[in-house]
């Protein structure tokens, strides 16, 4: 389902943030990424989608491959659709509400008539629990039930993978457990891949089919929720861990 | 002091039979500002090479010279170049000057409330695959015009009290019938009174709508 080969970043010619990652996701995995801050987390979830655009690398998702060293516009667009991206900060288009917001990638880019969009996006809307919020607009609604809205939003263009960067950092600590419940039964269903960059380590426990730890800009750690959080073998990752847990 | 109210009072319905001009003059250079200025904001905002270090010369020469200045350069001064401004008429002419001074000003405007349409906005877009054109006109265009609506109506409230220079090549409009008049008369007092109060009236009249838009454009912010 996805696919990276050397994906390595560099930021102003001297912040080698990506140092070479080799990863490939199966279909309907479930990865959480945990890791120090300034590791690379983001920067590989985003570069996954080209919002951060790689220095060296093959990036495949679905059936679109695209190699930094040469893409063109074209390219990047549809390597985008091919995935969705939850943010951080939510980034529900402030112009539109609830439903629209889901219904906006259905109509310009899926090309959907208004009525099969609006289908869907009440039916996403629904998924997350959010279909009595569906005509209220962004500013109307709390950081957690923008962050549904959004993950309907990323779930409405049914992608191939969905890419969640650190969907509750930005949310009072009250509001994270509705986010955290809503993408855990997606996980549940079993039917949707997806990539969370994350801070919770006991969510990403009990979420995640598998677990990746990065740091200096490599994945220092990768395998069941199992192995890498309970039985940590790697001294790097053992000392985030505890440091994490106190 | 002798106001002579009775006259003041009179050259009131007379000077605003001419409004038409003003009017006309704001409208048509209002459309053509606001295009080039969408122009000149767009190209600017995507930093378009050439053309937006173009902008910023002429937008500077367009903002840092009087529209008066322009319109004397242009009307009689290139008029001595081009055969098709010597036989321009005067309403086109100030039309002209109109729209290209304020596209100036109106370029800066756009390109201002595009910046300010923040980059989480964008990201979303993009990541759902949207193409640059799709996004800015389904997502930066919307959001920018709400952050664009107070200063482009100020800019164009400014448009109509630029219409006042059109009496300056000859046309009859409230400012140049006014002209005439107290000429005939020497009441200058109230001849020009009468053409405050009157442009006063319509820039108070275009406030209440400018009020009016904002509050229906904010209602979905709030």
């Amino acid at each position: 389902m996805v696919d990276i080969k050397n994906l390595t970043k560099t930021f102003d010619k001297q912040t080698e943030v990506l140092k070479g990652i080799d990863l490939h996701v199966d279909k309907n995995e479930v990865v959480a990424i945990l890791g120090p801050s300034g590791t690379g987390k983001s920067t590989l979830l985003r570069c996954i989608n080209y919002l951060c655009v790689p220095t060296t690398g093959i990036i495949r998702v679905g059936d679109v491959e695209v190699d930094a060293a040469h893409h063109t516009k074209q390219d990047v667009v549809r390597l985008r659709r091919q995935s969705a991206m939850v943010f951080q900060s939510y980034n529900l288009f402030k112009n539109r509400t609830a439903k629209e917001n889901v219904m906006e990638a259905l109509v310009t880019v899926q090309k959907k008539s208004k009525k099969e969009a609006e289908e869907i996006a009440l039916h996403m809307l629904n998924k997350v629990g959010m279909l009595d919020r569906q005509d209220f607009y962004p500013v109307k609604m709390s950081g957690g039930q923008q962050q549904r809205v959004g993950i309907a939003r990323a779930l409405a263009v049914n992608p191939n993978v969905l890419l969640f960067d650190e969907p509750t950092s930005a949310l009072d600590p009250e509001l994270v457990n509705e986010v955290l419940t809503t993408i855990r039964s997606l996980a549940e269903e079993g039917d949707t891949t997806m990539i969370l960059v994350t801070h919770e380590i006991r969510f990403a426990r009990n979420v995640a089919s598998r677990v990746l730890f990065m740091d200096g800009g490599y994945i220092a750690a990768d395998g069941t929720p199992e192995e890498v959080i309970d039985h940590p073998d790697n001294p790097r990752l053992q000392q985030f861990l505890n440091f994490v847990s106190k | 002091m002798n106001f002579d109210w009775g006259y003041f009072l009179e050259m009131i319905p007379m000077l605003a039979a001419k409004l038409p001009v003003n009017l006309s003059l704001t409208l048509i250079s209002a459309f053509f500002s606001l295009m080039i200025g969408l122009i000149f904001g767009l190209i600017s905002y995507y930093k378009v090479p050439f053309f937006t270090q173009l902008i910023k010369i002429w937008s500077s020469f367009m903002r840092g010279t009087p529209a008066a200045a322009q319109m004397f350069f242009f009307y009689y001064g290139l008029a001595k170049l081009s055969k098709l401004i010597l036989n321009m008429s005067p309403v086109v002419a100030v039309s002209v000057i109109m729209s290209l001074n304020m596209g100036a000003f109106v370029g800066e405007t756009i390109r201002g409330a595009l910046l300010a349409v923040d980059d989480g906005q964008r990201e979303a877009a993009m990541s759902l695959g949207m193409t640059g054109t799709q996004m800015t006109i389904r997502v930066v265009i919307p959001q920018a015009l709400r952050v664009a609506l107070p200063p482009l109506f100020n800019d164009m409230i400014n448009l109509f009290k630029m219409t006042s220079l059109a009496f300056l090549i000859g046309l009859r409009d409230v400012m140049g019938a006014s002209k005439i008049e107290s000429a005939r008369t020497f009441k200058f007092f109230e001849a020009y009174a009468a053409v405050i109060i009157i442009y006063w009236v319509i820039t108070i009249l275009l406030t209440q709508i400018q009020k009016y838009l904002e509050k229906r454009c904010n209602a979905i912010y709030q």
